[in-house]
């Protein structure tokens, strides 16, 4: 052992101890685990808390957070107090989804399994709940897939698909601005899935594809495309970037002044994105799948005081989603009288939700042989400040999902149940 | 067709610059310091963050000035408490402590402004279109490249008629001699550091009124600029001006007609370089070493 070696910093016996303490902690934590209420039930969230997706997996772990203390201030489920377990899933890295799936199933022995915000991150993780048999509810991933091609007898979702929401906003693009489309599309499977439906649902209107581009995600700058967008003469640039993608476009192009030349709309919007953007960039027509401002509907304004008090901002639609998974998850069992998966899942076949859950003007159900919820969706357009100032949506129609939602033929949905 | 690629080049370079910017606040430190600076993302972000707080009492202008001055502070604290043990010893470990750090500024971000997009606001009549044919040169683009021609041009000058500059360039050459001469490196190499991580406060600044600000700002603008100056060349400061506007270019360019390669393809480019050109283009010989 040379001078050199022992100033750098660790010498062997460093390195040594410093491994035998880490093999240790990953031996001892499921003792810890154990030192958990024995009796409670277990949900299971796994979701981005950091990277691009970290604002809305944040929301959805406060609407769950809201709605496990209102569960368990009325007796928990089946009489037990129920827990959250969170988990990071990353927002991207499907790997790291998958093994957090994994040991809130097999360590942490989950009732529900809770996630994912990004598409391909749910549909990883719908595989894992799938081959263990455990009941999963998709808060706020939107391919068509997780409740079509790939839907799952155990796996429910509550946001829309992208389908549903193109059909929603189509008509009143094409009313408002027109029917030469240029299409910004984020390239990955949600981005696809959300243009595949637009086109198809403008296309039945008359509407027309001038041009496109299939933008990575989390890119930078978007001048190149809007450059490109404008050179094709459209009547509306279509933005289906969501999260910062859909705050750099839109801030680029307002920039630029291309609101003045062509319209900018798209397909789903959310409050995350219209909370960072400039107040001259809040503009356009969107679909959003459940607003705050709903005068008249009852229980919402509870709702968005007791988001408030917790968190000190009105509730987004990504709190909505975390809050309606959650009650699911009691309802499930409390409606089945039992915590056995597939008694749970039958149970919310059709399954109603109680208008304070619902928290909109038309019923809110999972659809049987396919379990997408079916609720309302609210088309809009944004504005800088409307009755407060966090009024950026202003709402023009409200939409009844089953009034877009197709069939469960059309959903490509064939439900394999298990047979036990 | 022609007028878009036209439109796209000529906007890759205001975009080019922009990396330019950020690249050549790193390309300082790993000169003199041959420290390989992964937190220079989390110092933009930083830079960004602090300019959104300062607003509300200094205005724009004011946040401008002071945001990077306080991120350039920051920088020579971490410089003096955390990297000056690592000089001299693997290139390797000031890698791994600020790689580290990179996630460190990122979640303190995100505890302290939260994961929410913040709404940076820029005087209004900078965001306006300065011209209808050329809708995409904005006030703000010619501003961002005023203050990157400004910055790089005061980089030049001080490090070719300050006393100060004299000694970081000999520095980047031979920094023993410099040390047998009585120059006293530590604080040349601290001063350097904070030269370098001012740039990345600006930088953020910038970027905040061009994108959006959240947390991972500073990991998404980070590899670009890393790019650069592979591209450019290490030991080369006109070389990563030189690389940064040619992946803006590149990357513009590849918008038009790829578009899903517009991010591979600096790191296409940066590929040929390395397998053609090792030192890059305007790099010298051996110089990580």
């Amino acid at each position: 052992m040379t001078q050199a070696n022992s100033r750098a910093g660790m010498d062997r016996r460093g390195i040594i101890t410093s491994g035998l303490v880490l093999a240790a902690a990953q031996i001892a934590s499921p003792f810890v685990i154990r030192a958990r209420a024995a009796d409670a039930v277990r949900i299971g969230l796994d979701n981005p808390l950091t990277g691009t997706y970290a604002a809305n997996g944040k929301h959805e772990l406060e609407g769950c957070q809201l709605a496990l203390d209102e569960i368990n201030a009325k007796g928990g489920i089946l009489e037990r107090p129920a827990e959250l377990v969170v988990e990071d899933s990353t927002s991207g890295d499907a790997g790291a989804a998958v093994q957090k799936a994994r040991k809130l199933i097999e360590s942490d022995k989950v009732d529900f399994l809770l996630g994912n915000v990004n598409s391909a991150l749910a549909l990883a993780m719908a595989q894992v709940s799938n081959e263990k048999g455990v009941l999963h509810i998709v808060p706020g991933g939107h391919t068509d897939a997780i409740t079509g091609s790939s839907c799952h007898w155990n796996v429910f979702r509550v946001c829309n698909t992208t389908q549903m929401e193109a059909n929603a906003v189509a008509g009143a693009l094409i009313k408002e601005y027109g029917k030469k489309f240029y299409y910004i599309t984020p390239d990955y499977a949600f981005g696809h899935t959300l243009e595949t439906g637009l086109i198809k649902a403008a296309g039945a209107l008359g509407g027309e594809k001038v041009g496109g581009d299939l933008v990575p995600l989390a890119s930078v700058d978007f001048s190149s495309y809007l450059i490109k967008a404008q050179a094709a003469n459209p009547d509306v640039i279509i933005f289906l970037t969501q999260g910062d993608d859909m705050l750099n476009a839109l801030k680029q192009a307002v920039q630029f002044g291309l609101q003045n030349k062509v319209h900018l709309a798209g397909a789903q919007q959310e409050m995350e994105p219209l909370e960072g953007l400039p107040s001259e960039a809040r503009i356009g027509t969107w679909v959003m799948e459940w607003y705050w401002n709903q005068p008249g509907v009852p229980h919402v304004a509870d709702f968005v005081e007791a988001i408030k008090k917790r968190t000190g901002r009105v509730p987004t639609a990504r709190h909505w989603f975390g809050y309606v998974s959650t009650w699911t998850c009691a309802h499930a069992a409390n409606t089945a009288k039992s915590l056995k998966a597939a008694e749970m899942a039958k149970s919310l076949q059709d399954f109603h939700l109680p208008p304070e859950v619902a928290l909109g003007p038309n019923p809110a159900f999972y659809r049987a042989g396919q379990n997408q919820l079916i609720a309302s969706l609210f088309v809009g357009d944004a504005q800088a400040g409307g009755s407060a100032p966090d009024d950026l949506f202003k709402v023009t129609k409200v939409v009844n999902g089953a009034d877009v939602a197709g069939t469960v033929e059309e959903s490509g949905c064939k439900m394999i149940w298990p047979t036990t | 067709m022609t007028q878009v690629v036209l439109f796209n080049v000529f906007n890759g370079l205001i975009v080019g610059a922009f990396y330019a910017l950020m690249a050549l606040g790193l390309s300082l430190i790993l000169n003199l310091s041959g420290v390989i600076n992964f937190a220079h993302g989390g110092f933009l972000a930083l830079g960004a963050y602090l300019a959104f707080t300062l607003i509300p009492y200094v205005g724009f202008w004011g946040a401008l000035i002071v945001a990077p001055l306080l991120t350039a502070a920051l920088g020579l604290v971490i410089e003096r408490v955390l990297i000056r043990p690592l000089y001299g010893g693997d290139p390797l470990y000031g890698l791994l402590l600020t790689f580290g750090l990179a996630y460190i500024f990122e979640d303190m971000t995100r505890l302290i402004w939260g994961a929410q997009s913040l709404p940076f606001q820029v005087p209004a009549w900078l965001t306006t279109s300065l011209s209808s044919q050329f809708f995409f040169v904005t006030g703000y683009r010619v501003f961002m490249i005023a203050i990157v021609v400004a910055a790089v041009g005061g980089l030049f000058a001080v490090l070719n008629y300050t006393r100060l500059g004299m000694r970081i360039r000999a520095g980047t050459r031979d920094l023993d001699t410099v040390s047998t001469l009585g120059v006293n490196v530590r604080v040349l190499r601290s001063l350097n550091f904070g030269i370098g991580i001012y740039m990345a406060g600006l930088a953020g600044v910038l970027a905040a009124g061009l994108l959006g600000l959240s947390p991972t700002l500073g990991a998404s603008l980070i590899m670009p600029s890393f790019v650069a100056i592979i591209v450019g060349g290490l030991g080369s400061l006109l070389g990563t001006l030189l690389g940064g506007l040619l992946i803006g270019v590149a990357s513009g360019l590849a918008a038009v007609y790829f578009p899903s390669a517009s991010e591979a393809v600096i790191y296409v480019m940066m590929g040929l370089v390395l397998l053609v050109r090792p030192r890059g283009l305007l790099g010298e010989e051996g110089r990580l070493h």
